[in-house]
């Protein structure tokens, strides 16, 4: 029976949106038949020693985080380092871990992962390890705040792709197509959103209205602290 | 011109380093005031995705570190220069630290842009961004483009172009006139 280490890439640890997408994904994991896989919180210390001293024993590890300017957080690169000696020792080491990667981001638009997708992939062969894939979604917020049934298809596929990893060690292309979504808006699409979000009305943008309204800052959203600089 | 170049090597004697404070000497004499910001002397705690930047202390993160210096070097430049050698394919989670903690400098709102969803900008002007890379026997031409590619994307989301990607070791006078000419 082959063992899964999951990694947590999110600086805000076990209550994280990444830790809410990768809980399907552990279940499809589980629905396989395949034994309990090992969660580790890279922001928790401890746990990031041990997700360092447990990479190499895994069978599979799957690397899940949320996409910070645009790649991975500054805490998952740190941890990446430490996996240097294991570039090294890949030539002599039989057993190399199965890589899958999941990464969500604040944005729809599954495009701006894809750089980092790009990066995940070179990784894996760095690491000699075969890569499973990168599991990309947008919206990444919705998540834990929408109903449950708002949910369901979206947790039924990500339950499919942690199915898929424990069978095949591989993401289906297909599976990883329909759970990204929307990899760019379309003409029609972006037209009517650059109108939706010019108005105070905007979802995602009253969501942190009432946030700023919350801590009495709201009439200081503006603020500019820095523009300091003597004009040029 | 005014130029910060934030140094996101951790290690203070490299052949790296040595390149950077070339650079930045180089720079000086052409003229412009250059801001060279070691990373690895500074205090950063990191970003913990709090928001608390965009919805508590708009414009600063609550955490008093020295990212603020970071800020406000940056956003009051003409060029912002991102120089970290390559390791592991891409650059220094110590360059990283900086970046996540760079997000004062956007507002939370969303715009559309260009046909993507980004955040509205803070300030009334941006930086333009160049990258200054080190790539040692263990980067190759892929990591580069990967590394460049990324932050090609950061610079767009911080309302700005990557107007330049150099590698350290051609020759610093070549390099300082690319840097000022593309800025
Ligand atoms: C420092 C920082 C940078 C971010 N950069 C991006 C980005 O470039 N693109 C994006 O779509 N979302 C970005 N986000 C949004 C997060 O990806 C999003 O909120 C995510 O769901 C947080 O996941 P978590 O709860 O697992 O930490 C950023 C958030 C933070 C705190």
């Amino acid at each position: 029976m082959s063992s899964l280490l999951v990694l947590n890439g999110s600086p805000r640890g076990s209550h994280s949106n990444s830790m809410c997408m990768m809980s399907p994904v552990i279940e499809g994991w589980k629905s396989s038949g395949a034994p309990e896989p090992e969660v580790l919180h890279l922001a928790q210390r401890g746990e990031f020693e041990r997700a360092i001293e447990h990479f190499p024993a895994a069978d599979t590890v799957l690397l899940g985080m949320p996409l910070y300017t645009d790649a991975m957080p500054a805490l998952v690169k740190l941890y990446i380092e430490a996996l240097a000696p294991y570039v090294e020792s890949a030539s002599q080491r039989d057993q190399k871990p199965t890589l899958g990667f999941l990464v969500q981001s604040g944005f729809e638009e599954a495009l701006h992962s894809r750089p980092l997708e790009h990066y995940f992939e070179k990784l894996a062969r760095r690491l000699g390890s075969p890569y499973a894939g990168t599991i990309v979604r947008g919206s990444g917020w919705s998540l834990p705040l929408m109903p449950e049934n708002e949910n369901r298809a979206l947790v039924t596929h990500l339950r499919a792709l942690g199915n898929q990893l424990a069978r095949n060690r591989r993401f289906s292309e297909a599976e990883l197509r329909v759970v990204a979504g929307t990899e760019r808006f379309s003409p029609t699409a972006a037209a009517w959103l650059s109108l939706a979000f010019s108005s105070p009305a905007a979802i995602p943008n009253s969501h942190w209205d009432r946030a700023l309204e919350k801590n009495n800052v709201w009439d200081r959203r503006y603020a500019a602290p820095y523009a300091d600089a003597l004009p040029t | 011109m005014r130029i910060t170049i934030l140094n996101g090597d951790p290690q203070a004697d490299s052949a790296f380093c040595g390149y950077a404070d070339g650079l930045t000497k180089r720079l000086a004499s052409l003229g412009h005031t250059v801001e060279e910001i070691d990373l690895r002397n500074l205090d950063l705690k990191g970003c913990s995705g709090c928001f608390g930047c965009w919805v508590k202390t708009p414009g600063e993160c609550v955490k008093r570190d020295d990212s603020a210096r970071i800020c406000r070097s940056a956003i009051n430049s003409d060029l912002w220069v991102l120089a970290s050698p390559i390791t592991m394919g891409f650059t220094t989670a110590l360059l990283k630290r900086a970046a996540d903690q760079a997000i004062p400098l956007l507002h939370p709102y969303f715009v559309m842009d260009g046909g993507e969803l980004h955040h509205r900008p803070r300030y009334a002007r941006y930086p333009a961004i160049a990258l200054l890379l080190g790539a040692g026997a263990d980067a190759d031409n892929e990591d580069i483009e990967i590394t460049t590619e990324i932050w090609t994307s950061f610079a767009r989301d911080f309302k700005s172009r990557l107007v330049c990607a150099a590698v350290a070791g051609r020759p610093i006078e070549e390099v300082a006139d690319e840097f000022i000419a593309c800025a």
